[in-house]
């Protein structure tokens, strides 16, 4: 009788539900196909030597062994250490600084002139503003323009983006330039949802703005410099289309990063086994980085109540 | 966005304020004058483009540049191709996260953690990590150089599948309730109810989620190499690529144009769809 009844209910169950499976079916399937086989092609192919033709040869930890014998990989995660940690410090700390003052401006209007215009370029693509400042930085760009301006005697035109000295440099401003308002707009979002009447407190007890702003203001955006700080680091090694646009063989060796060495040996080189390896450390690196930052920040349990 | 008091403690003393206003017009200047120059090179004449100085007014007005970038690198084809792949995917994208969105909100569903969960792992595994084999997949699909492959790549994102979720469970569950006592099918409830109420959410994932696309840049350099299917993006890749030589290099104004054509939709998304841009991008920071 029971178990009668339970079936009677599973079916009714089954009944109720079945359309919403069946409109699941293509998007399970679209995942698999798209999301879990590269994933698992990437991890099975760095365990093979590839061929053209397809199929492979087990070659045991051969590929891995070919990612940390080859110096160029070692270069590639210095340089996307070296850059993807300079363009998240100046990001954070240029954004921070620009949402704290546009909260503090004198207009409505300024203000929202000011964001919307920082705010711009990170719509923009890598290809925009990567041409577009490899232009500006080009002998006869706006840079070399302004040099001339401030010592016209003694000008002689700097070709920028062929400098392996500046070319680490160009990489964290303009990936500043480009990502300074997102994060000014993630903060100033935090900033103005703070209760006005904690400030209000703290100006009856005596306290100055800029005092008010270092132990309110900053003290309550803490959460949201954590989220930020998360999912900062777990770009930290995927800065690929910036390198991808502004590179060039003078200055490939300072910027060079592991994505972008991945994707020379992988598919201009079709050394798959090594790419797919090197891959895989990085997708397990990232991970890594993510857990290690938040438990540092405490990530999880900030938001995990 | 009730700015805070009008208290007297509330506000930057005066030098204060100016030292303020001086540092946000310099991010101003530092972030609108390079735009300016790309707009006032785009509308030089080619001679006055490729020389030297600070461009930042015409000493010559002139479409020389649109005309090079239409003439010799077909920017028409690549603005088709980019808008049409672009639009399509999207459509495509809004219409199959909000119905997986609907499911994931389903209270008595069989399984749903599974579901959810094998959802959440996609977010997990960044997509240029995985280009190479990517790159084979769509081999294997013979989907390189088409523009099913376009579409296809990134067209169901685990992302705008939660952010769905999150719209539909801020819905509230008595209107479904009464509209199942009334006899409504879960696709008519879905239909009726819940659509409409979440036209935000939709307007703001079809609004990210196009951004995104008519940016993408790593998996179109990898399944595209025949120019007739390149994406303004990487024809513009393709304009400032150190000189290769096939094509004539492209003079200045020629590529501030190829920028200018490529940030009209943004530009346009921006000033008409700029709240639920917004409220996507201060969302997805956030956790549920």
């Amino acid at each position: 009788m029971r178990k009668e009844k339970q079936t009677l209910s599973a079916r009714l169950t089954w009944k109720r539900y079945r359309v919403f499976y069946i409109m699941l079916l293509p998007i399970v399937a679209y995942f698999i196909v798209f999301s879990y086989y590269p994933v698992y092609l990437g991890v099975v192919s760095s365990f093979q030597e590839s061929k053209l033709m397809g199929g492979g040869v087990f070659v045991g930890l051969e590929n891995y062994q070919g990612v940390f014998s080859n110096p160029l990989y070692f270069q590639a995660l210095v340089n996307s250490l070296i850059v993807g940690i300079g363009n998240f410090v100046v990001q954070f700390v240029a954004g921070l600084l620009l949402a704290l003052a546009l909260n503090e401006a004198f207009s409505r209007q300024f203000r929202s002139m000011v964001q919307s215009v920082a705010y711009l370029p990170d719509l923009f693509s890598w290809a925009i503003v990567g041409s577009m400042w490899m232009k500006i930085l080009a002998p006869t760009g706006m840079a070399n323009g302004v040099l001339r301006l401030l010592s016209p005697d003694s000008f002689m035109p700097i070709v920028f983006m062929a400098e392996s000295k500046f070319a680490r440099t160009i990489m964290i401003l303009t990936s500043g330039w480009k990502g300074t308002g997102y994060y000014a707009v993630l903060f100033l979002a935090a900033i103005v949802s703070i209760d006005p009447s904690i400030y209000e407190a703290a100006a009856i007890d005596g306290a100055s703005r800029l005092r008010q702003i270092r132990e309110v203001t900053l003290n309550n955006i803490v959460p949201t410099m954590k989220v930020v700080i998360v999912l900062g680091t777990m770009g930290l090694l995927r800065n690929f289309d910036q390198i991808f646009v502004m590179q060039n063989s003078n200055i490939i060796n300072k910027v060079r990063n592991l994505l972008f060495q991945i994707y020379t040996d992988g598919i201009l080189k079709f050394k798959i086994g090594t790419a797919t390896a090197a891959a895989t450390l990085v997708l397990l690196a990232t991970m890594l980085i993510s857990v290690i930052i938040r438990r540092i920040t405490r990530y999880d349990e900030t938001y995990n109540d | 966005m009730k700015r805070s008091g009008k208290l007297r403690g509330n506000l930057l003393s005066p030098s204060q304020q100016v030292v303020n206003t001086a540092f946000l017009l310099l991010i101003f200047l530092i972030m609108a004058v390079p735009m300016w120059n790309v707009i006032v090179i785009s509308t030089s004449s080619t001679v006055d483009a490729s020389s030297a100085g600070l461009k930042l007014w015409w000493k010559s007005f002139s479409f020389e540049g649109y005309e090079w970038i239409l003439r010799v690198a077909k920017v028409d084809r690549a603005f088709f191709n980019s808008m049409f792949v672009s639009s399509v995917s999207t459509v495509i994208q809004v219409a199959l996260s909000a119905l997986a969105g609907y499911i994931l909100i389903q209270r008595g569903l069989p399984y749903k953690n599974l579901i959810t969960s094998f959802i959440l792992f996609t977010m997990m595994v960044p997509g240029d990590l995985t280009l190479i084999s990517i790159y084979q997949l769509n081999r294997q699909m013979h989907l390189i150089n088409t523009y099913s492959g376009l579409i296809l790549n990134g067209l169901i994102s685990g992302f705008s599948i939660l952010m769905m979720r999150s719209y539909f469970l801020s819905t509230p569950n008595s209107l479904a309730e009464s509209a199942r006592i009334d006899g409504a099918g879960e696709l008519r409830i879905f239909a009726r109810i819940y659509l409409p109420l979440s036209a935000p959410g939709l307007a703001t994932i079809f609004f990210l989620e196009f951004v995104k696309k008519w940016n993408s840049l790593t998996i179109p350099a990898a399944i595209i190499s025949d120019q007739k299917m390149f994406t303004l993006p990487l024809m513009l890749k393709s304009l400032v690529v150190e000189a290769n030589s096939s094509t004539p290099n492209a003079p200045d104004n020629a590529v501030m144009a190829a920028i200018v054509i490529s940030t009209i939709p943004l530009l346009a998304i921006y000033v008409f769809a700029q709240q639920f841009l917004m409220s996507g991008i201060t969302l997805g920071s956030s956790k549920e």
